[in-house]
Parts: C-alpha cells; structure tokens; sequence
C-alpha cells in the first residue's frame, strides 16, 4: 500500500509564528524524475521566498512545474535538492476536496488536529458556511460543499502557511466565483501566506498580491499586483495581457 | 407535462403562409387508461415454485415417484415435523452451527492477521502474499485426507476444513482492499498531520472495509461448503451426520430437509452480511445501494 511512505522529505521547518519571517524560503531548488537517461528535470535552480501573510499565486502552462512545487512546499515530495524550509504550521486543499468518504464531514475537518472537538469542527464550517451540512456523509456533498469543507479542513489548523492546488478548477463558473470570494475573505480575517496554484489569470490577479509565473522548472516572472483589480480598468487590462503573453497567449484574443 | 395540439397563427407579415396544424403528441398517460387488477409481483414470481411443488406432489402421489427415490414435498414436511418435534433437527442444527462459527472465526483472525502483514509492509508481502497465492490454487476440499492423517475424525479437522476455506476469501479481498487505498487520501492524510498509526486508522482501514466485507461474504458461502465436506468426515453429530444415516435408511424426505436446512442458513448468513454491511458501512449507502448490484451467490 501506498502508506508506505517516502523518506520525509528535507524540510526544515520554521516557527512560522515569528513575525515578519519568511513563510517559504526556498533556495537552489532541484527536483529530477527517474534517473539516467531517462531523467526528466521538473525543476531547477528554483529561489522563492514568501513573507507571511502574503498571496502568491502561481501561474504556468500544464508541466511546467507548479504542482510539483507546491507538493514540495507541502512536504510531500521526499526526492528534492537544495534548501527547503516552510511553516511548520501550515495546511494544504487539493484539486479534488480529498475528504475520507467514511468520516462525517466535521470529522474530516478536524483530523489530525489534536485535542479538537465537535465544536472546533462546527466553528470552522461555519467560516465556510457549511455548518448545516456537518453531520453530512461526503459522497452528500455538491462539488462546491466539498471544496468548502476541504477548506474549512485547511483553516482550522490556523496555518501559517496555506498551500491551494487549483482548488477551483474542477468547480462551475458560477460555484467558482462564490469560492474565490470566500478564499479572499478568509485570507483577509487570517492572514496565512497563501502559494496558490492555477493557470486562471483572472482568478490570480483577482486574489494575489503576487503573482509567479513559472516556466522550464522555474520562476520566469515575478509581478507584484498593483492598481485597481476591477475588471475593465486599464491597469487590470494591461496587467493581464502581459501575463497572458508570459504564459504564451498572445493579442488577448481570450475575452 | 401537458402537451396539446393548437394551430400556430402564420406571423401577421407573412400573409402568404396560412394557418396550419403543428403535428403534435401528448407524452403523458391519459386519465381513462384502463386499470387492470394485477397480481402482487411478490406472489406472481411465486408461481413457479407452486407449480413445481405441484407437480413433484402430483408424481409422488400417482406413484410415478417412488418415495425411495424422493419423498413428495407432503413427505418431506412431515419428516421436518418429526425431527423438530423429536428435537433431532435443532440438535444439529446446533452441532453443525457451532462448527461453521468456530471455523469461520478462526479463518477470519488468519486472513485478517495474514492480509495486514502483507498490506501495510513491503517485508510481509513478500514473505506472505506469494505461499497465500500458491496455496490458494489448492482446491481445499482436497485436504480432507491429510486432515484426517494429521487431526483424526474428531471436531478439530472439520472446524480447520472450514477455517482453510475461510482464510483464503479473507485474505485476498482484505490485502487488495489494503493495496487499492486512494494515494491522493493517503497524502492528504500526510498533509494533515497523521502518522504511520494514524493513516492505519483513519485511511486504510476505512477503505479496505467494504472490500473485506465482500470477503466476509464469499468467506460465508464457502465456509457452508466446506461444512457439508467435513461433515461426510465420519460425523456422528450435525446435519451432515443426519443426512448420512438417513442416507443408509434410504429416507430421502429426511435428506431433503437436511438439503432445504443448508439452504436456508445460507440464506441467514446472507442476511447477517447485509446487517453488517448496513451497520459497519452507512456513508456508502448514499450512492451505491446493495440491492442494485443483484445477488452475488
């Protein structure tokens, strides 16, 4: 079985609760697939460093890295080179919600968490607004439910450091824009440095302060945002056609 | 939905179009369709027993069916009133359900114990999984000769017939429930925090129940199997013993009850797994709901 694990990977952890630090700190970054002839490099060379309390998000065309990445900030990939060192306090929300379909939702939420209880459950869902559906079986749960419950998973840990995977790429339009909108909400009341990963410029320049856009297994580009986010406003136009250009699409022929 | 015919008017530009009929159909019942009385499903599919049994009575009773050749069902059920009312069928009854639970407990502990050792480490599948998988291939019925050398005709080799037949079931729905454990939870579970002990608990064991439950079904069906081969194992209890004797008595309405008492137990333990199911599984009855999937036996 899967379980058994990979060696831990060469994480050094900081106190993430020290203000003002370094949430990520990531130098000379390595990480190579299979061996010999058949090696593929996935990243390379790779420097990040994220203050706490930031939103970063990264941007890159599929393979290029960003996954792989993010696993590496989350502990999860034990094959790496260079110095990693990240929060120690810090939670992850994939792509799929990932929730035990065996565990009532407010058990999920709180797994692993030392010393919780029911109600720790129940305030977190109420973030997400999802207390109704605490004692709910997973399988229950609508797409953009479950996305919410992984959420409020992530969030009752109080990380520091808040790692999403394209967490809003399997959702509709409409459910997507509701869970943007509560992402950005819970940043603004926690404050954890948060490394999205997407490939959605809109939804990065809607929710980061930062945006990275990662090629040929590194960071090619390293834009704060700035000006106004509203849709339509010059500076919002122009800052998204240079990163649609940076990400290959050009003439902005994507409305 | 309610669908009905009405002209469409021709736009007031277009003159030269007139006004014609829509070809339509109405797609809901009309309210004067006829109602037929109908027999009760349950009692129709009923009705091909009831024939056979007539039939069966009808033989016995012309004298087509000789009773030594095979009681009529009237036969039959006075055989059962006799052995119930004697005590002689719940006797064993009893002997022969003590043997089945025993076996089936003790082959349920070695599957379970064996299919852990070689699921959760890579040492343990190797040492385990392939002796398991060769041995497997055994038909178990055909140990009964080495039993009988090694254990002699007592209780001991037939509650080990049926644990062999259990263990096998057991262990190879249990180790690849264990091996078929989504990775993505497994990390998930990393990322939360869990240890070695924690994804055991939390993860793994979750997601290989319904698997050994499927198991603890095919484990049932054949522990009831190997029951009826111990059992020929010079029994002097059980159903087993009572369909021997009746069998030198050429009392063929004794052996029917014997075959319709199997039967029936098979049915319970059927049942007793549908209840475990029921209790130890609640969050898959949302999607994947047992009776649709058909009776597996």
């Amino acid at each position: 079985m899967t379980a058994t694990s990979a060696p831990e990977p060469t994480v050094t952890r900081t106190d993430g609760a020290a203000g003002g630090e370094l949430a990520v700190d990531v130098r000379g970054l390595g990480r190579t697939f299979g061996s010999g002839t058949s090696a593929t490099t996935v990243i390379e060379h790779l420097d990040l460093a994220v203050p706490a309390g930031q939103f970063v998000a990264l941007l890159g065309a599929s393979g290029c890295g960003k996954s792989t990445l993010l696993r590496v900030l989350a502990g999860l990939d034990g094959g790496v080179t260079g110095d990693v060192t990240v929060a120690r306090n810090r939670a992850v929300a994939f792509q799929a919600p990932r929730l035990l379909p065996w565990k009532k939702v407010w058990r999920n939420v709180v797994l692993g968490v030392p010393g919780a209880t029911r109600e720790t459950a129940l305030a977190a869902l109420r973030e997400v607004r999802l207390e109704h559906r605490a004692d709910a079986w997973p399988g229950t749960l609508s797409g953009g439910e479950a996305q919410r419950a992984s959420l409020a998973r992530a969030l009752v840990r109080q990380p520091d450091l808040l790692l999403l995977d394209e967490p809003f790429g399997a959702l509709d339009a409409l459910t997507r824009l509701t869970a943007q909108e509560l992402v950005r909400e819970l940043w603004h009341a926690h404050r954890p440095a948060v490394v999205l990963v997407t490939h959605d410029v809109d939804e990065a320049l809607l929710l980061a302060d930062r945006v990275l856009v990662m090629a040929h297994g590194r960071i090619e580009h390293d834009v704060p945002v700035v000006g106004d986010r509203a849709h339509g406003s010059a500076e919002y136009a122009e800052q998204r056609g240079r990163l649609l250009g940076w990400l290959g699409v050009h003439d902005g022929e994507a409305s | 939905m309610t669908l009905t015919a009405r002209p469409v008017e021709a736009p007031p530009g277009d003159r030269a179009t007139a006004a014609r009929e829509l070809p339509v159909e109405r797609l809901t019942s009309s309210a004067d369709r006829r109602r037929r009385f109908r027999v009760p499903r349950a009692i129709a599919r009923l009705s091909g027993v009831v024939v056979i049994l007539a039939v069966w009575q009808l033989a016995a009773v012309t004298g087509r069916l000789p009773r030594t050749f095979l009681g009529s069902p009237v036969d039959v059920a006075r055989a059962a009133g006799h052995l119930i009312a004697d005590g002689e069928l719940p006797a064993a009854i009893g002997t022969s359900l003590h043997r089945v639970l025993v076996g089936f407990a003790l082959g349920l502990v070695v599957g379970v114990v064996l299919a852990l050792v070689s699921g959760l480490s890579r040492i343990g599948e190797d040492l385990v999984d392939a002796p398991v998988q060769m041995l497997r291939t055994v038909p178990f019925a055909g140990i009964v000769p080495l039993l009988i050398i090694w254990l002699g005709v007592g209780e001991l080799p037939k509650v080990v017939l049926i644990a062999l037949g259990v263990t096998f079931p057991v262990y190879i729905n249990l180790s690849a429930g264990i091996r078929q454990v989504d990775p993505g939870l497994v990390e998930a579970g990393r990322t939360l925090g869990l240890g070695r002990l924690g994804l055991v608990r939390h993860v793994v064991v979750g997601a290989a129940l319904p698997q050994l439950l499927v198991g603890v079904r095919i484990a049932l069906g054949v522990s009831w199997l190997a029951l009826v081969f111990a059992e020929q194992i010079s029994a002097t209890s059980g159903i087993g013993y009572l369909m021997t004797s009746a069998q030198e008595l050429l009392q063929t309405d004794t052996i029917v009850v014997c075959l319709v008492v199997y039967a029936l137990l098979g049915l319970l333990a059927d049942l007793v797994v549908r209840v475990l199911e029921r209790v130890l599984l609640p969050w898959r009855q949302t999607f994947t709901p047992d009776d649709a999937q058909g009776a597996t036996r």
